[in-house]
């Protein structure tokens, strides 16, 4: 009994908070305990207003960067990662999980606005830079998720096994390995982007004006409509959660097939 | 390229990391290149680059001043110390509220369990933003809860739970902070076995003495690294503060912040103090993984 209700209090103390913009954002009002009326307005305002709908695009176009960046980038290190001995490649694995303990997010922003300010790489304010720096934070996420899975499909016996067979390397690739970490670089690809559609910290230092993110413009519109950013922020909550429903089933599915 | 059966065979054969580094330089190898020289060019070089400007004076002339400032001006040295205290402080509640949910967790049905840990995955990834205004709206000086405790005891409008202050804000962290120790521990616990448990209370063990001489010791270094992770990620912390309390708030990551893209705009300042708030971490870091060390040689 104890349990149960400790089960629902631990349940309610993440839901009620996220369950607080999603009611405001379909409200017509909310100044007392109960919200009044229904609408969609606020939602409307996200896709009428060109300010918003241009960082909606801005947020989509820089998520899937993001993401392709580290699926190209940092699934081919892992699986080296994975297989480097314990020498080197302990310690590069461990490097990997330290830095982005000693270098927060702010720091990596203060950091690449200095480097990249001028020419001959002049990145800072535009599009590039906020896709590089999202590259950068969404790294460690998805080289831990796809580190884990080439362990629990044991990679080198799989791949023994293939070349055994008299697989080469790219048809070890193509046929045994890709689609067995599949689950694992779709899982830490939805986690990038989610990551990466929710950011405000290093967005709001590289960023500048041409490159305005839908948080930045939450950002904005906590101060001055409170409607809107709660239909922004209700955005960004669906964004996370359908990332994680997708990530949780894509876990469950790699169970049920292992077993 | 080192392929097939034999070589695999023969090159496990030849020990030490030397040998098995230049097994590597091959095209596996190859596949590395991308990600370190990725990492080089967008995290390790503008990092060096801050630290090296920070040397310097927004004329260009050697100097130590930024860091003479940074320990010296009442501005900085109120903002280390209000992070040094706001970090440990969030920290700390993240730790202990984490750690709980975790055993609350690994006792429940696996099913319950699994829901549990999907959802408090889901704050990894929100935005700061997301959440400043979820509490905002909650608990905000009209917020539902105060308007419903000042209708149930009818009291004044004065009386409400101040979002805006120290303790309202690390209230918010922990939204983020509670959940990432949940999810830490809860591999910890899961990795507790019953069985020494169970050994210990055969041997006439009283509970405290379970706890004192078996749980604890298997918990701690689990722990600890959890709190790592917690005190690094509450150092660099600013965007939730920011939009609960704007710049009232005197932290040192806020200062980096101001210093790098608002009016105080100074970079070669905001680069010192960020090589301070990285100093600062690192210790903070240094001194757990010291503690972890040193009571997994003790054995308790």
């Amino acid at each position: 009994m104890i349990r149960r209700i400790l089960f629902v209090l631990l349940v309610l103390y993440i839901v009620v908070p996220l369950l607080m913009p999603v009611i405001f954002s379909f409200s017509v009002f909310w100044q007392d305990i109960l919200p009044q009326g229904f609408t969609l307005d606020w939602y409307r305002a996200i896709l009428s207003r060109p300010a918003n709908y241009r960082a909606l695009l801005v947020s989509l176009t820089v998520a899937s960067g993001a993401v392709l960046l580290n699926v190209l980038i940092t699934v081919p290190a892992a699986y080296v990662l994975n297989r480097a001995g314990p020498g080197w490649g302990q310690r590069l694995r461990e490097g990997a999980t330290i830095l982005p303990l000693l270098f927060p997010p702010l720091i990596v922003g203060t950091a690449l606005l200095q480097a990249f300010a001028r020419p001959p790489l002049a990145l800072t304010g535009t599009l590039w830079m906020v896709i590089i720096a999202h590259a950068i934070l969404g790294f460690p996420f998805i080289l831990r998720i796809v580190l884990a899975t080439f362990q629990t499909i044991d990679e080198r016996t799989l791949s023994e096994a293939a070349a055994s067979l008299g697989a080469t390397f790219w048809q070890r690739m193509r046929y045994v390995l890709i689609p067995n970490v599949m689950p694992g670089i779709l899982s830490g690809a939805l986690l990038v982007f989610a990551i990466s559609m929710g950011e405000f910290e290093v967005t709001s230092m590289v960023a500048g004006f041409t490159a305005q993110t839908l948080p930045l413009r939450l950002f904005q519109q906590i101060r001055n409509d409170m409607r809107i950013a709660s239909a922004i922020t209700a955005f960004l909550i669906y964004v996370s959660f359908l990332s994680f429903l997708l990530m949780t089933y894509l876990g469950a599915r790699a169970r049920r097939l292992r077993a | 390229m080192p392929d097939g059966k034999p070589t695999m065979a023969a090159s496990r054969q030849i020990r030490g990391p030397v040998r098995s580094f230049a097994r590597f330089i091959s095209l596996e190898f190859l596949l590395l290149i991308p990600f370190l020289v990725f990492l080089g060019l967008f995290e390790v070089y503008p990092i060096l680059n801050m630290a090296f400007r920070s040397l310097f004076d927004l004329e260009g002339n050697f100097t130590l001043q930024n860091y003479i400032n940074a320990f010296t001006k009442p501005q900085f040295q109120i903002a280390i110390r209000n992070s040094l205290l706001f970090a440990t402080a969030a920290s700390l509640v993240g730790g202990i509220g984490g750690t709980f949910v975790a055993a609350v967790a690994v006792r429940l049905p696996a099913r319950w369990r699994n829901l549990l840990l999907s959802l408090y995955a889901l704050p990894m990834t929100l935005s700061g933003l997301v959440v400043a205004f979820a509490f905002i709206v909650l608990l905000g000086r009209n917020g539902v809860l105060n308007l419903l405790v000042r209708r149930a005891f009818g009291l004044p409008p004065t009386v409400y739970f101040n979002l805006y202050d120290w303790p309202g804000i690390v209230m918010v962290y922990a939204f983020f902070q509670i959940p990432l120790m949940t999810l830490s521990m809860a591999a910890v616990f899961e990795n507790l076995d019953p069985n020494l448990v169970e050994a210990a209370r055969n041997l006439g063990a009283r509970p405290w003495q379970v706890w004192r001489h078996v749980v604890i010791p298997v918990l701690l270094p689990g722990f600890l690294a959890g709190m790592s992770i917690q005190f690094a990620g509450m150092m660099g912390a600013f965007g939730t503060v920011l939009a609960l309390v704007g710049m009232a708030k005197n932290l040192l990551s806020l200062q980096i912040y101001s210093h790098s893209s608002e009016s105080t705009y100074n970079l070669p300042q905001a680069g010192a103090l960020a090589v301070v708030l990285i100093a600062i971490t690192a210790a903070g870091l240094a001194l757990l993984g010291w503690s972890a060390r040193r009571l997994a040689r003790r054995g308790t």
